[in-house]
């Protein structure tokens, strides 16, 4: 529904405003609802344990393998600070492309896809070093907030001597 | 990428295959070898080079491909004997040959004189062997002009120096009036095939216009209406009359050796020979046969093509439409050779690398399926088990079978040694010889890729620092001559290459002093012989006083090691003051599988590999020691090893208790030891490697990761690193 909406208002006023869309997978963690761009996601699938990594920092939650390669999860609760996720059966690893790179995000639950305009999106405010080195801005959808996931900050600085 | 550039690569490619079987050649003929086989098998090479050359238009390296192989010839006659000088000029001449495919395939230029110092070395060769030096000179001079990229000017019919056909017919009759002029008669009858395999009759012309004065005649009487007129039909044939004073018909017949079978060829002699040619009645039937052709109309060659060309001209025709041509006997013989030999294809790399990979997920999953079969299972359903052995036995079979395809001999690399060995014995004036032992040894394809860096960087090493100058052997009571001993061989689950030299060996004080200088040791540091060796391979380092051409510039050899570690070898290095040194490369057999044991650290399971595990021993029976550090160390055999707790190290507390726990005793490079501390020891077993920096990063001590039986990952313990992680510590 919503994606129909803003098509037919792109449609009243130029093409430029619908190649200005995002598409994205919302997922929570806690009360938290973060997004990544559509494109980005390559499976979704359900915590199935990781084999942990030696020597790196505690939101590197180990590897799995997804059909013969091996692919490194990420705590994303615990990237964000807030200690690591107790995972259990219900927990969900959103599996996506970062560079030319495969990564899993371990989140709570994928919740929706949502179509947002990016002139909608604002700018990460100044304060937290966390949220502007891991957000790459904020959108509002339904009241909800939504932050925008910079997956290459996610996934840096995973070794504890890095 | 157009047809044309396949049809480079594919050239190429075979011509790095030619350039390796050369190499391979000419170090048997320089050992001694010189049967006519191995003569026939360079002058092949050559040949098909030079070839594929023309095809392309590569006309510096026809010219010099031509001259090499005109001198081949005479050594093949015996014209010219094949003497060690020879020898050596004919390798050069390999080289330079190597170096205009290299240039070719890049697309540099090389300066257009390039071997011509040698060309004129095959010329002077020519002339001074053959009984009347300035004739037999003569075609090598003309083949210069040839070989601009200039139109060859063809004497057509009505050149008053060319003989019309009847013409030479009634000199067929007045034999004595041809004189001491070979005069030639070929009759060139193209099969659709020829064109199907696109030739151009052009360039096998003007490789006969090479020869002599050449009389091209097309006979188009053939041709048919314009609207019968069949795009791929051939209705075209030649006469060619050639006058050489020297030609042979053997050198008439090369001309058309690639061709052979894909036409009809006839060749008579019109000279002053009428006894031969009674007594080659077929080669006689030609002219005769012709006679009658000349009534037809015959165009000349110019006239024609631009006649033709419009409409369209012999082409390439579809494989369907061939019709199979009666090949003469000589072709019909090398195709039966070609059935006998070893048959091959060609495949992408990518390809073969998918199917391993498959092959991996396949046993895998075999694995995970005979995991699954418990006690219950396998009396309930004893044909599954039956069927689950045999898929056993044929994915273990499979896998096998894949990973042959994988191996190459260690030859392709080994091959381009000589040659850097020439060089180097030019460039340091030191006299060197090389032996190789174990070419055939197997390697995986792409640890074969990465050892020819390694190998040059080595071989350059003992060249460069470990044989001496001939007169500081003769003084040190040595044979003037230093052998460099590069082998091969298989010792269980690795390969090792060996580079060995007979030299000075390394300078163990100059190598710890320079060390010092500049850090890599501490000054308080005591190291041992072995270690001091080890050096060589730091970063930077380099002993030599001089910067030279070849070595000292400090990259190189920390090139071997980090090239070599990058596959999963080690690199060691023995050297024995005046008796020279030995480098050992110990390479894994294979890329993608890992013989190892299974253990568990703090409930995650790692493997070991097999190959550097030298024992295990129950914690209960291990006798641990302190040393003053508060390191824990462990004695074995009275030896003392240093502990590394996996639980330490990988920061993952476990719940086991210490005595339960086992001791997995392994050697990393050097022989040197390290005891690793785990929780349990599960089993042995094969592992497909996989990658942990595809999607992560490297992480310290962990060599990569693997797929387990049930689908999870395993982590692979890296033995060198976590042993150069601990050195370093304690030189901290």
């Amino acid at each position: 529904m919503e994606a129909l909406n803003i098509r037919d208002e792109a449609s009243d006023r130029s093409a430029t405003v619908a190649q200005n869309t995002l598409q994205l997978i919302a997922f929570s963690i806690g009360e938290q609802t973060y997004g990544v761009e559509i494109t980005t996601v390559r499976e979704i699938r359900a915590w199935n344990g990781a084999t942990p990594l030696p020597n790196t920092r505690e939101f590197v939650r180990g590897v799995i393998n997804l059909r013969g390669t091996i692919v490194p999860i990420f705590d994303l609760r615990a990237r964000f600070g807030d200690g690591q996720t107790s995972p259990t059966k219900n927990h969900v690893v959103v599996v996506m492309s970062v560079g030319d790179k495969w990564v899993g995000i371990l989140v709570d639950a994928v919740s929706d896809i949502l179509t947002v305009s990016k002139d909608d999106i604002h700018a990460v405010p100044e304060g937290n070093s966390i949220d502007t080195e891991l957000l790459t801005g904020i959108v509002t959808h339904e009241s909800r907030m939504v932050g925008l996931i910079d997956l290459h900050a996610v996934v840096s600085g995973a070794k504890l001597d890095g | 990428m157009s047809d044309l550039d396949d049809f480079k690569a594919t050239y190429f490619d075979e011509c790095s295959e030619l350039l390796n079987e050369l190499e391979e050649q000419f170090q048997a003929i320089e050992e001694g070898e010189r049967g006519a086989d191995r003569l026939n098998a360079v002058f092949r090479a050559i040949h098909s080079i030079k070839g594929g050359a023309g095809a392309f238009g590569f006309t510096g390296l026809v010219g010099f491909a031509h001259a090499f192989e005109t001198l081949l010839d005479y050594v093949r006659d015996g014209r010219i004997e094949l003497v060690d000088e020879v020898v050596a000029l004919c390798i050069r001449a390999n080289d330079i040959v190597a170096d205009f495919v290299a240039a070719a395939r890049s697309g540099e230029t090389l300066p257009s004189d390039y071997g011509a110092e040698e060309k004129a070395r095959f010329d002077a060769l020519c002339r001074g062997e053959s009984p009347d030096g300035d004739e037999n000179g003569e075609p090598m001079e003309e083949f210069d002009i040839e070989f601009t990229p200039v139109m060859v000017k063809l004497p057509f019919a009505e050149d008053e120096a060319a003989l019309t056909l009847d013409a030479e017919a009634d000199a067929f009759e007045e034999a004595p009036l041809a004189g001491t002029d070979g005069h030639w008669e070929i009759r060139f009858i193209p099969h659709t095939d020829l064109y199907a395999r696109a030739n151009d009759p052009l360039l096998l012309f003007r490789e006969l216009a090479a020869l002599g004065e050449i009389d091209v005649k097309a006979l188009v009487a053939d041709l048919p209406a314009l609207a019968d007129f069949e795009p791929f039909g051939v209705y075209c044939t030649w006469e060619i009359s050639l006058s050489s004073p020297t030609v042979t018909e053997a050198q008439i017949r090369e001309v058309f050796e690639f061709v052979d079978g894909d036409c009809d060829i006839e060749i008579a002699q019109l000279a002053a020979m009428p006894a031969r040619e009674a007594a080659a009645p077929a080669a006689a039937a030609a002219p005769d046969e012709s006679t009658p052709a000349a009534d037809e109309p015959a165009v000349s060659f110019a006239d024609l093509a631009a006649e033709i060309t419009p409409v369209a001209p012999p082409k390439p025709v579809a494989p369907s439409l061939v019709a199979k041509a009666p090949s003469s006997e000589g072709a019909a013989e090398e195709g039966d050779q070609r059935k006998n030999g070893v048959q091959s294809i060609r495949v992408d790399l990518d390809k073969v690398d998918r199917v391993v990979n498959m092959v991996g997920e396949l046993v895998i999953t075999q694995s995970m399926l005979t995991q699954q079969m418990d006690e219950n299972l396998r009396v309930r359903y004893q044909e599954l088990v039956r069927g689950l052995e045999v898929l056993a036995q044929t994915t273990r079979g499979l896998q096998d079978s894949v990973m042959a395809i994988r191996a190459q001999p260690v030859k392709s690399v080994f091959s381009r040694m000589p040659r850097l060995m020439r060089e180097l014995a030019q460039k340091t004036g030191k006299k060197i010889r090389l032996e190789m032992i174990g070419e055939n040894t197997e390697i995986d394809k792409t640890i074969i890729e990465q050892l020819s860096d390694p190998l040059t960087h080595m071989i350059r090493n003992s060249a460069d620092h470990g044989i001496e100058s001939p007169e500081k052997r003769i003084a040190a009571g040595k044979p003037e001559t230093g052998v460099i001993r590069l082998s091969a061989e298989q010792a269980g689950g690795n390969i090792l290459i060996i580079v060995e030299d007979d030299g000075q060996g390394i300078n163990r004080e100059r190598v710890l002093q320079v060390a010092r200088d500049r850090g890599v040791v501490g000054p308080d540091q005591q190291l041992t012989e072995e270690q001091v060796d080890q050096l060589i391979f730091a970063p930077g380092f380099s002993t030599a006083e001089a910067i030279s051409d070849i070595s000292g510039r400090g990259v190189g050899m920390d090139v071997v090691l980090s090239n070599i570690k990058k596959i999963g070898g080690s690199v060691h290095v023995r050297s024995v003051p005046g008796k020279g040194t030995r480098m050992t490369l110990r390479l894994p057999l294979t890329l993608a599988v890992l013989d190892v044991m299974l253990v568990k650290v703090a409930a995650s399971p790692y493997v070991i590999p097999l190959s550097s595990i030298v024992e295990t021993i129950q914690c209960s029976r291990a006798n641990f020691s302190r040393v003053p550090s508060g390191a824990q160390v462990l004695q074995v055999r009275g030896e003392y090893v240093q502990v590394v707790d996996l639980a330490l190290r990988f920061d993952t507390p476990t719940q086991v208790e210490s005595d339960s726990r086992f001791v997995v005793l392994c050697e990393a490079e050097g022989g040197v030891k390290v005891a690793l501390i785990v929780d349990d020891i599960i089993g042995q077993q094969q592992v497909v490697i996989k990658s942990l920096e595809e999607n992560f990063e490297r992480i310290d001590g962990i060599a990569g990761g693997t797929i387990l039986g049930d689908g999870n990952v395993a982590l692979i313990v890296d033995v060198q690193g976590l042993k150069s992680s601990i050195s370093h510590q304690n030189a901290a």
